[in-house]
């Protein structure tokens, strides 16, 4: 029988390489890709609670709804600031943009 | 009624202050208007003050001070009204006068905004019941005279001798805070109507200590000896504010302060008899330096330094009632003498008086009221000045044979250098080109006129003629005045005024040549050499420190401040590269972060 | 059988997860995450979740995924390989991840859970009266922020002209 357990696992693994890919990728597109793993992560979690725990009125599957949402309208905007930066550098790689400091 | 009289001048201020460029030449009419308002009021509250009494009102709780409450309000006694009627006929002939004689000055509103500011402080200084009141508006009209005297900023001369007015009354305000806390941790009170029953009995000192303080503030609001040497440097403003400001109000208050808080120097011999002498020291000095002085204006100043003076004198010397009558006449004859003044350097442009001469025949309205504002100041009978000054004669007489003496020289003085301005300035040959000349517009004209007919009259309320009627306004509970006429007095006082403009006349009409007072002459002519002598004691010295704790601040304080900044700079250089600007970097000190965390956190955990 | 299923499916979502971070081509990064966000839909099916599994293929492959290809073919230029794909923290991030999932697993592992004994299945009809009764407020705040989102695009997206 599979336990909650391993679907915990699954999520952690899946968590941790979209943190990797997040701290690592110079592309902006790869760090949206990476973010909508780390999301994913999160929802196995929340069905996987669902399903074992029995939280009251659908709560983890809702939720999970919502994050699929919110995942979207993120990734819309994400993408369109990184057109926009595009259009002004000719590229988007994250590394060439560090006017943040000082 | 009384409490509102400020609000009039001081809501044509802020009208003035925020409206004015727009109101333009409108300005001066709200100004007007407004002080014209402030003179009714005053009128029906010196009737009504007359019918009652007193009109004292409280209007509220303000502090509490040493678990007294201190209350604030209106005083509305005889010395209140009359100054009232005084500062607000005053102020409104003086504004008219200004609508003709600041005409065309690029700052025509602002100066009216001030005027109108100066004359609320000056009628609130008047009302206030109690000292910290009085001392708000003390300070009020003080900053209003440094921005007057310094209204035409663009002259450097303009700019210190304002500079030098609010500094040198400051030294002075200074004193009279003290003297006030002194007083309220003596008797645990401010009201003056407590001054009345204050028991001085064990701390003389510390009361007599307390008296000579606010004499100090009253000594450099009024120029008196040795803090005079702002008022002739404030002839630097515009001459109506050194007529309102320098001549009939502002610099009346030192004495206003004496006589409202005069129970305390009674209570105090020592103190009145300061106050005498001072008074006497003033007097006599600054009269002397006038008759050598070549500035019309500088001449006026120095003779308000010395009737205030005598104003002194006649407070040291007990005599209340003269002290304050005198106070009253002055205000009328100076304002007219310094509007007098103002229309002569309107017509010739220029103050020295060795370049007038002949002004009679081009100028008849202003020279003949000039005439009038001289012999009143002079002190010929019946004009205003005679009575007046014969009331101080007449106190110092009894007892202080001294002041007496001086207060003699002093109108001997006063008398001569009063017909040696008029004979140089209106008669004899013009010494320069005057032939562009004339009289001064109507606006000028009708307050000199108004002033002439004060300066004649005002004084007969105070005289044998009209049985010393102020006598008993001012002093109301002495119940029947005594009415003493001292005919010998009487004729001394009118033969050495008489001397006085006869020795004029024959030194300056008919060229007498007096004997050689070379050394003496010089010593007059630089005013003693006071301003010398306080720039070596005291703005070398200062300034000296100044240099000092300068260059301490320069090298040590700035050097410790900039070190600081230095070393943050220097340590910050070091943790600068972390900040890299790469929002992954960012990112991976935060992974950094948890997993730093979660290492704390589970060690907790372990642990217990 | 199930649990041979379940190895399965998480082993290849994994793998396609990897694959998503690593790949030199952004274009086949997009490629992997579909797969991944499939293997993802998969495991929902697992956990009796009918319904979200399609919505995860739906928007996910569905939407998002297009919206990224298009994002890739509008910006970057997937046939240039000689271009560094990843940063210089690699090897440190590598080693701060693994220790973070060290810790995570460890946390899962010393951690206990009250599970429900019986298998609780959340049907259709069930999630569409939950979400337009008891969460019909979040409900609604999602809408507006889709809409905000969309304007939002809108607007920063526009050339100004």
């Amino acid at each position: 029988m599979i336990s909650l357990n391993h679907y915990m696992f699954l999520s952690a693994i899946l968590f941790c390489i979209g943190v990797f890919g997040v701290l690592t990728r110079r592309n902006a597109i790869g760090i949206l890709i990476s973010i909508e793993l780390i999301l994913n992560a999160a929802n196995i979690n929340l069905v996987a609670f669902q399903r074992y725990l029995g939280t009251p009125d659908g709560l983890g599957q809702i939720f999970a709804l919502f994050v699929v949402a919110i995942a979207a309208a993120g990734s819309v905007v994400g993408l369109v600031l990184v057109i926009a930066i595009y259009r002004n550098g000719k590229n988007i790689f994250v590394d060439n943009f560090n006017l943040m400091k000082w | 009624m009384a409490q509102f009289i400020p609000l009039f001048p001081f809501l044509a201020f802020v009208i003035n202050i925020f409206f004015g460029k727009r109101l333009n030449q409108a300005s001066a009419w709200v100004s007007i208007v407004a002080s014209g308002m402030a003179m009714l009021v005053s009128i029906q509250t010196f009737f009504e003050q007359q019918a009652h009494q007193n009109g004292s009102i409280v209007l509220g709780e303000w502090l509490s001070l040493y678990g007294v409450p201190l209350k604030f309000g209106v005083t509305v006694d005889a010395l209140s009204v009359m100054m009232l009627l005084v500062v607000t006929i005053v102020a409104t002939l003086i504004k008219i006068y200004s609508v003709g004689y600041m005409h065309g000055d690029p700052r025509y509103s602002r100066y009216f905004a001030y005027i109108s500011l100066f004359t609320a402080s000056m009628l609130g200084l008047v009302l206030a019941d109690n000292f910290i009141l009085l001392y708000i508006f003390w300070e009020g009209v003080g900053l209003c005279s440094y921005l007057l005297i310094a209204f035409w900023f663009e002259r450097p001369a303009a700019a210190k001798a304002g500079l030098k007015a609010f500094i040198t009354t400051r030294i002075g305000d200074t004193g009279f805070l003290i003297g006030i806390f002194l007083l309220l941790s003596l008797t645990h009170s401010l009201r003056f109507s407590d001054l009345a029953h204050v028991n001085v009995a064990g701390n003389e000192t510390f009361f007599m200590v307390a008296a000579l303080l606010i004499f100090f503030g009253a000594v450099g609001k009024s120029a008196q000896f040795p803090l005079h040497v702002w008022l002739p440097d404030a002839m630097e403003g515009p001459t109506a504010i050194s007529a309102l400001i320098h001549a009939a109000t502002m610099v009346a208050a030192g004495v206003y302060l004496v006589a409202r808080t005069f129970p305390l120097f009674l209570a105090n011999p020592a103190a009145l008899e300061f106050v005498g002498i001072i008074g006497g020291i003033s007097a006599l000095m600054a009269a002397s330096i006038a008759t050598v002085n070549n500035d019309i204006k500088r001449v006026l100043a120095y003779s308000t330094v010395s009737q205030l003076g005598l104003m002194m004198l006649g407070l040291g010397v007990g005599g209340y009632a003269a002290g304050t009558f005198h106070l009253m006449t002055h205000a009328f004859f100076k304002a007219l003498l310094f509007l007098c003044a103002g229309s002569v350097i309107h017509a010739v442009h220029s103050q020295d008086i060795r370049t007038m001469g002949g002004l009679f025949a081009k100028m008849k309205i202003t020279g003949m009221t000039f005439i009038i504002g001289a012999l009143a100041l002079a002190g010929v009978p019946p004009l205003a000045g005679f009575w007046s000054k014969d009331e101080i004669l007449l106190s110092a007489y009894h007892g202080h044979q001294g002041l007496f003496m001086v207060a003699v020289l002093t109108s001997f003085l006063t008398a001569f250098y009063m017909a040696r301005l008029i004979f140089l300035v209106l008669f004899g040959k013009p010494r320069s080109d005057i032939s562009h000349a004339h009289e001064s517009p109507v606006s000028m004209t009708f307050p000199l006129i108004v002033l002439s007919v004060f300066a004649i009259f005002v004084g007969l309320i105070g005289s044998p003629l009209a049985g010393h009627a102020f006598q008993a306004f001012i002093l109301p509970h002495e119940g029947a005045h005594e009415v003493e006429i001292n005919s010998m007095i009487m004729w001394l006082s009118v033969l050495i005024a008489l001397t006085g403009i006869v020795l004029a006349f024959l030194v300056y009409m008919k060229g007498l040549k007096l004997p050689a007072f070379g050394g003496l002459y010089r010593l007059l002519l630089n005013k003693y050499y006071v301003d010398e002598i306080y720039q070596e004691i005291f703005v070398k010295p200062a300034l000296a420190v100044c240099r000092g704790a300068f260059g301490f601040d320069f090298r040590f304080i700035d050097g410790i401040v900039n070190g600081t900044a230095s070393c943050v700079q220097r340590l910050s250089a070091i943790f600068r590269p972390l900040q890299t600007g790469l929002v992954q970097n960012y990112l991976l000190f935060q992974v950094v972060g948890i997993i730093i965390f979660i290492l704390i956190l589970g060690g907790l955990c372990f642990r217990f | 059988m199930n649990e041979l299923f379940f190895y399965f499916i998480a082993l290849s979502a994994c793998g396609f997860a990897f694959g998503a971070v690593t790949s030199r081509n952004i274009f086949h990064c997009a490629v992997w995450l579909a797969m991944a966000l499939l293997s993802v839909a998969g495991i929902y099916l697992m956990l009796d979740a009918l319904f979200l599994g399609v919505i995860q293929v739906l928007v996910y492959i569905g939407g998002i995924i297009t919206l990224f290809i298009f994002a890739i073919k509008l910006t970057a230029r997937i046939d240039d390989r000689s271009i560094r794909q990843t940063n210089e923290q690699v090897l440190i991030s590598a080693i701060a991840v693994s220790i973070l999932l060290i810790f995570l697993m460890l946390g899962i592992k010393l951690s206990s859970w009250a599970v429900f004994a019986q298998d609780h299945i959340f049907s259709l009809k069930q999630i569409g009266k939950s979400l337009l009764t008891t969460y019909v407020l979040p409900f609604e705040f999602i809408s507006l922020i889709l809409l905000a989102a969309m304007v939002g695009a809108i607007v920063i997206g526009k050339v100004k002209k």
